[in-house]
This record gives structure tokens, sequence and C-alpha cells, in this order.
């Protein structure tokens, strides 16, 4: 079954009006060139993840490709359109699409810490989940996921004015193309190439580290958490589907017996509805199990702004190095005294002093490199000043977002098994007056 | 039928009944409503007495113990009316005993009686199961045509169960105290004699050793019936298919009940993992918080930085919070399961012993039927000269007809207990249940407050997010 338009979840996104001078750093902020139309920012829209489709295709090697694609669907939402509501435009994309999308944010915006995608393959399932890509279910729940990964763009400050998102909800086709225009997949490359080497950096930033380790734990716990909610639902399931079989011997008896007979067969009817009410409530449960996830999955862009923030201070200390090493070789080249034992230094001495020419020109080399080293510090230390403060309002941000994210996800699973709680009372009282009965 | 028949019912093989002089033999008139509605196919014959049930069943009243000749006090309707009831027996207080030889349970049976056959109104002694098996005994022998409810089993096959275990020996005392009850309530066992000294006697321990011997006895005595009946009457084969089918209903409940619980059971291991990480997560969000503090980042303002249920950061409590609650869920599974195993896989599985005695029962009354019909038929083939049946026939021909009656009467009693026992059973399921999920409630709802505990507003960011 695919996605009904009938559950679709509408949200509305109050995205602030941008300043000329907001704007103006978001065309800094992407990378390269940005498209040569106009650059229309959205005051506010609607964004709906409406439907699922299959497509086949045959793809570049002559093979059938089928493959799933989402409509989304943009409508201005201005307090002047309310009651008009006009037809939303709309485009089909492709999950490897978003993925994209994604990546262009992950270059784009080292310091932001990018809503994560809903998960490629199905993990933390239990039995009666499949794992299967093309399952109604999963494609549904994707469905839903993609939507969720909109609308968190479109309400991040920086995130939602950049125009290569907004083309990507706006402009079918043409839109891979300005987004590899960017340049960005070069780039990709070697970020993910700094991320994942090691290096140590002497002066962290304490927060930067402390993020990190609590990005890990997180998502140690949360996994944790989903594989064991994952073997309750199914325990939960067994528990409630053998008092179904309840419903067929209670049946069966009662056509043995006179005065008990109703009394049974009802009774039987109300342990076939208990054994089947369990579907609802572990569908509900997956919900929450996805919500979790959304957090878990966000642990790994935490964590990859917190290596940013290593990579660098890592460059600043390395430069600062640099600039040192270099300022030490002039005052050795002054004062002709060699500080440190250096093989250099052995083959002065060895083969006598340098000529005072090429003295000279050391000295003219190194000071055109201490000078550039001096003003390649000065950057570093802005970039990494300014990279540290937005990097850090950024976590404040997230971390307020997650604690009340996940603080109303919890509320909605205590109230959950309350509504559980009930049902399950109500069938066993039902069953009980039909067993008065007998 | 003659009206006058021999003050003993005699009987192939068995001891005769003896006599007791029965305060209520004779003087009273036999006031009976039988429950029954089959009585249609009763195939005794009618004739007129002096004496006879409504039914039509002619009451023997020269055989004081049988229950044709007794004020047949059948329980009418559903609930047993206390007001009719003279007797009323317990058992509880179970004690171990050590001597030199064995260790074993006994039970405080505790009698309040109005009866003139007993001495005193109020006795309290202490058995053990070697004397109700006595009892059963006894009553089988002593009153063959009727059906005499079950005993636990005396040995457990699985072995591994201790005999002195708190749960065994309660299990074992509420069947005992429901054998008791049941025999208490039967209109004619209640007056045995061998119930009133069980009841009564200080010391049964000499008559509990014969048991042993005559048990063997009782096994032969089926056997030797040996006679080959030619037509069961229809009520009699319709009992016998109703407890072939019910025993097998039972077995079926039985299976998933024990199904269930083993569900039960692996959900609760899970449950008792799943709970904790919510607090290991608690514990990182701790964690985070204190070092925030410690490196001076300024968060919530508003709240105070004292201990666990500080919001500030507000995950910490909502995750404790559910981690009690799936605590407490566990909790409760736990005591459902141990209900369900203790109280009602027990209750069932006892019912089939007691459709055995049924089963039993039905065998034995085929037994006589067919050897009444062997005698006729060779009566017949001897062309008798006298125009009336032969006494001997005339004999089997009772008994067949006393046996019908007082097994109807026995089965319509059975029926009824049936129906009330499993009311009991499946409504104290569904109590179970339901102060299950009332548990499980209560503890979701009482930390719904402490989810929802919000420091005073710090969410001034702006960001409208709803999904």
């Amino acid at each position: 079954m695919m996605a009904d338009t009938g559950s679709e979840e509408v949200a509305v996104i109050g995205n602030t009006d941008l300043t000329p001078g907001e704007i103006e750093n978001n065309i800094k902020n992407t990378m390269g060139e940005v498209g040569d139309e106009e650059i229309v920012l959205p005051k506010k829209m609607e964004i709906n993840v409406a439907e699922a489709e299959k497509r086949t295709v045959k793809n570049a090697v002559n093979m059938q490709e089928t493959y799933t694609v989402y409509l989304i669907e943009t409508r201005p939402a201005d307090d002047a359109s309310e009651g008009t509501n006009p037809t939303p435009d709309s485009l089909w994309r492709r999950y490897s699409e978003f993925e994209i999308l994604r990546s262009y944010f992950l270059v784009a915006y080292p310091h932001v810490v990018v809503p994560p995608l809903p998960e490629k393959r199905a993990e933390f399932v239990w039995h009666k989940l499949s794992a299967d890509n093309m399952d109604p279910d999963f494609v549904e729940r994707r469905r839903v996921g993609l939507e969720n990964f909109l609308l968190r763009v479109a309400s991040h400050p920086i995130l939602a004015s950049d125009n290569i998102f907004y083309s990507f909800l706006t402009e079918e086709n043409g839109w891979k193309e300005a987004v590899l225009e960017t340049g960005f997949q070069a780039k990709a490359d070697s970020r993910l190439k700094a991320l994942n080497a090691t290096f140590r950096v002497k002066n962290p930033d304490k927060r930067f580290a402390e993020m990190k380790h609590y990005g890990d734990e997180l998502q140690s716990v949360i996994s944790q958490l989903l594989r064991v909610r994952a073997r309750v639902a199914d325990r939960l399931y067994g528990v409630y589907k053998v008092h179904g079989n309840y419903g067929r011997v209670f049946s069966e008896w009662s056509a043995i017996e006179k005065e008990m007979g109703d009394g049974l067969q009802s009774a039987g009817h109300h342990m076939d509805a208990y054994a089947a009410s369990v579907d609802d409530i572990l569908e509900e449960e997956e919900h929450y199990a996805d919500q979790l996830k959304e957090y878990l999955f966000y642990t790994d862009a935490l964590r990859a702004v917190c290596r940013k923030h290593e990579l660098i201070q890592y460059e600043l200390e390395a430069a600062a190095t640099d600039l040192s090493t270099k300022k030490q070789q002039q005052e050795e080249l002054a004062t002709g005294t060699v500080r440190t034992f250096s093989l250099k230094g052995m083959t002065s001495k060895l083969f006598g002093q340098e000529t005072p020419e090429v003295r000279e020109g050391k000295m003219k080399v190194l000071e055109g490199q201490i000078q550039e080293g001096e003003e390649a510090l000065k950057e570093k230390n802005t970039e990494c000043d300014e990279f540290v403060r937005s990097a850090w309002s950024e976590i404040e941000r997230f971390k307020d977002q997650k604690n009340h994210d996940l603080k109303e996800a919890l509320i909605s699973y205590a109230i959950m098994q309350i509504s559980m709680c009930k049902k399950g009372i109500q069938v066993w009282t039902n069953a009980k007056e039909c067993f008065n009965k007998m | 039928m003659s009206a006058s028949t021999p003050k003993t019912l005699s009987s192939s093989g068995q001891k005769p009944i003896q006599e007791i002089c029965h305060p209520l033999s004779a003087a009273e008139e036999a006031v009976v409503r039988t429950p029954s509605p089959d009585v249609a196919n009763n195939t005794a014959s009618i004739e007129d007495k002096d004496l006879s049930l409504p039914n039509g069943t002619p009451v023997d009243t020269s055989s004081p113990a049988s229950s044709s000749s007794l004020l047949n006090r059948l329980q009418l309707d559903d609930d047993l009316d206390g007001e009719t009831r003279d007797l009323f027996v317990t058992v509880d207080d179970p004690k171990k005993h050590v001597s030199t030889m064995e260790t074993y349970i006994t039970y405080r049976v505790s009698t309040k009686t109005s009866r003139v056959e007993f001495d005193l109104p109020e006795y309290s002694v202490r058995r053990r199961y070697q004397d109700f098996d006595w009892l059963r005994i006894k009553l089988e022998e002593t009153q063959p045509t009727h059906l005499i409810p079950p005993l636990p089993e005396k040995f457990v096959v699985k072995g591994v169960v201790d005999r002195f275990s708190e749960e065994f020996v309660e299990t074992r005392r509420r069947a005992l105290d429901k054998f008791l009850k049941r025999v208490a309530d039967h209109p004619v066992l209640s007056f045995n004699e061998h119930l009133n000294a069980f009841l009564s006697s200080k010391d049964l321990n000499k008559r509990a050793g014969l048991a042993l011997l005559t048990k063997v006895g009782e096994g032969v005595k089926l056997v030797t019936g040996g006679y080959k009946l030619r037509l069961r009457p229809l009520e009699f084969a319709a009992m016998g298919e109703y407890l072939d089918t019910f025993t097998g209903k039972l077995g079926t409940i039985d299976r998933i009940a024990q199904r269930i619980i083993k569900e039960q059971t692996e959900y609760l291991a899970e449950l008792r993992e799943y709970g904790p990480v919510y607090g290991s997560w608690a514990g990182v969000e701790a964690g985070n918080r204190d070092n925030n503090a410690a490196v001076g980042v300024e968060e919530d303002r508003n709240h105070s930085s004292s201990g666990h249920h500080s919001n500030g950061n507000g995950l910490q409590a909502p995750l404790e919070g559910v981690a009690g609650g799936v605590a407490s869920v566990a909790a409760a599974m736990e005591e459902l399961t141990e209900d369900m195993s203790q109280d009602f896989l027990p209750v069932l599985r006892e019912y089939v012993l007691y459709i055995d005695s049924m089963k039993n029962v039905l065998k034995k009354r085929d037994q006589v039927q067919a050897e009444y019909e062997a005698k006729l038929e060779a009566a017949a083939l001897r062309r008798e000269e006298r125009t009336t049946v032969p006494s001997d026939v005339e004999k089997c021909q009772d008994r067949v007809e006393c046996f019908n009656a007082d097994l109807k009467a026995d089965w319509e009693r059975w029926q009824n207990n049936k129906r009330q026992d499993f009311r009991q059973l499946l409504t104290n399921m569904a109590d179970s249940n339901i102060t299950y999920y009332q548990k499980c409630l209560a503890a979701w709802e009482s930390i719904i407050p402490l989810l929802q505990e919000r420091p005073a507003d710090s969410f001034g960011r702006g960001q409208d997010k709803v999904i």
C-alpha cells in the first residue's frame, strides 16, 4: 500500500525574513557559483512529501532498475493566500537525490549539524517488519522521514535560505547540474578523508571534545535501546497473538455446552479482538522508534562538526608551529648560532660559514615566508574563532532541539503505553462479563 | 420392581453397604426437583410405588445408604443455597512434620456442623495426604454408584518440583480443600460414615494402613465385570461423548495457557533488559550536563542546579521516568505469570482428574447394565416356569436403575459444579489480567507529570518547527 495522501502532514515553517546582510552571507556560504537566475528566497513555504511511487527504467547498462520516487509538494504559505489554498507545485525525487542534497550541505556548511535522512535500509527490525526496501510499510515510513528531513532543513536558519535547497524543491530538472556545478563532490571526498584521518590536537576546545564524547555515547545508547526495543516488540506480539487461540477453542467448546455456551462464545470474540489489537499498538511504537532513529543518525552530524573543529584547530596549530619554526630559523641565521643540533648546522661547521650574500638571500626568503606565515596564522585564527562561535551556537541550538524533541517522544511513548493499558482493561473486563454469564 | 426388596443391596463382588440407622430414611418425604430436563430417556421401569421421585425413578427405601432412599437434596440452581447447608469443612494450615521414619505435611481439617450424626458441632483434626487417599478409597468402595471427586496426584511426575515448596503445598492444599468440600456438599456422600470418621476421629492411622491393601482390590473389581454391553442408553452415550470432547478442549486450553506463560516469561526477560537502557541514557545525559556546567556554559538559567530531578537538561528526568515505568510493567508481568502458573493451570489440570472419575463411573454403570442384560438373556434361555422374573435378575435390574438414577443426579451436580468452577476460573483469569493492566496504567500515569516538567521557559529560540 503506497503512502496515502489522506495522512499527509503539512507543516508551516516560519522562515525569518532575511536581511540583506544575511542574504549576502548566504551567498558567500554556498560553494562556488550561484545559478544565473535571480535568487528567489522563499518567505514561507509549506512542504509536503505527499506520495511515493515505483518507477522502473532501463539504466545505463541497459538493465531494468526499479526504484521509488517521492512527490514533493510546495506551496507558499502567506497569510494572504490562507483562504485561497492554491494548488501546490510539485516534483518527483528519489532517495539518492536527497542523499546528494545532504552531502552538499555537509560540505557547504561544516559548522551546521545537518539533519539526517531516514535510514537507507531497514534496521532494528523485529520479525514482523520486512527488511525489504520495496515493502509498502517501509516506503511509507521513509516518505514520512523524508518529509521530516525537508521540514528540518526548512526550519533551519542557515540551511533554509540556501538556493540549492530551494531549487531542489522547485526545479525537477537542472537541479542536479546546479549542485554538481558547485564542485562540492571533490570537496566531499577530501572532507571525508580529513574527518577520518587521525591527528593529534594539542589544545582542543574542551567543549567540543566533550560534545564529541557525548555524541559517541548517545549513539551507543540509542542503538542499544532500539535493538532491545525491537526484541520487546517481538515478544509482546507473541503474547497477544497466542491469546487468539483462546478465541478458537472457546468457540469450539461452546458448541458442546448448554448454559455456558453463549458466555464462552462471546468471551472468545473478545480474545480475538485482544489478539488483533497488538498490530495497531506496535505500528504506533514504530513511529516512536523512528523518532529515536532520527537522533541516532543526528549523532553522526554532531560528531562531524566536532571533528571539523578539531581539524581547523589542528591546522591552526600547524600554522603556528610552522611560523615559530621559521622565526627560529631567522634567529639562527641572524645570530649565527645553532640552537638545536641540526644537520645543516653541522654541515656549516664542517664546510665553513656561508657567504654573506647567500645569508642575505636566505634572510629575505625567510622574512617573506614569516610574513606570509603571520598572515596565514591570523587568517586561521579568525577562521577558527568564527568556526568555534558559529559551530557552538549551532550545537546549542541542536541540544535544545534534541531535548525538546526527545522529551516529546518520551511523553508520547508513555501516552501510548497508557492507551495500551486502557485497551487491555477494556477487553478483559468485557471478557470477564461474558465469563460471569456462563 | 417389587415393593419389598432386601435390606442390603447386593452387587457383584462388592462389600455390602454397611447399614447405618439413618435418621432421614423412610420418615420423610422425598422432596426433590430434578434439574435435569433429559429425563425422558430414563430406562428404568416406572411402577407405582408409595415413594417415587417425580421423574419416575423408584425410590428404594430399604437401603438407607443409597441416594434413592434419602432426602435427595439435589442442589437446585447455580449457587449453593447457604441455608440448606449444615456441614462446613475447610482444609488449611499446612505444617511440616518430621518423624524418625519420614517427613510429611499435615493439613488442618476444620468442621462446623449441626448434623446429629456428629457428636460435636465443631472439629479440628490434622490429616495428611494418605488420609485423604484412604477416605477416597473408602467412599468409592461404599458408594459405588456415585461419582467421587478426585484427589490431586499423589506423586509429582515432573520430578523437579519440591514437595515441600510453598507453591506446591499451597496448590495441593487448595485441591484437597476442594475435594473435601465437594464431598461435604454431596447429599449422599456427606453422610458417609467414613467421612464422619475422617472429620472427627483423632487418629486415623490404623485404618489408613488398610487402605493400601484395598486399593489393589479396587482395580480388580472393575475388570472382573467382563460382560458385553448391548445398547448403551443415549443419554449415557452422550455423556461419554461430551466427556471426551471436553477433555480435548481442556487439553487445548492447558496448552494455550502454557504457551502464554512462556511468551510472557520471555517478554519479561526482554523488559528487564529494556528498562535499564533508559537509565544508562539518563546517565549519559547527566554526564553531559555536568560537563557543560564544568566548562562554564550557561544553559537554562531558570532552574536550580540540584540533583537528580533537575530538569535543566530536559532529558534526564523523563528517561528515568520511562525506566521506572518499564520496571513497573516487568514487576506486574511477573506477578501475572505467577498467578497463572499457581492458580490457573493446577485447577485446569485437576479437572482432567475429575473427568476421569466421571468416566470411570460411566464405565461401572455400563458394567452393571451389561451384567443385567446377560443375566436376563440367560434367564430367558433357561425358560423357567415362573411367570415372574427370577430374583437375581430382578436384583440386577434394581441395581441398574439405581445406578442410572444416581449417575444422572451426580451428572447434573457435576455439570453445575463444572459451570461454577469454570466461571470462577475464567473470571479469575480475567481479573488477573485486569489487575496487571491496572498496575501498568497507574505506573505510566504517575510518570506523566514527571515527563512534562518544564524549566521556566528557556526556549526562546524562535524556531517553530512543527512535525
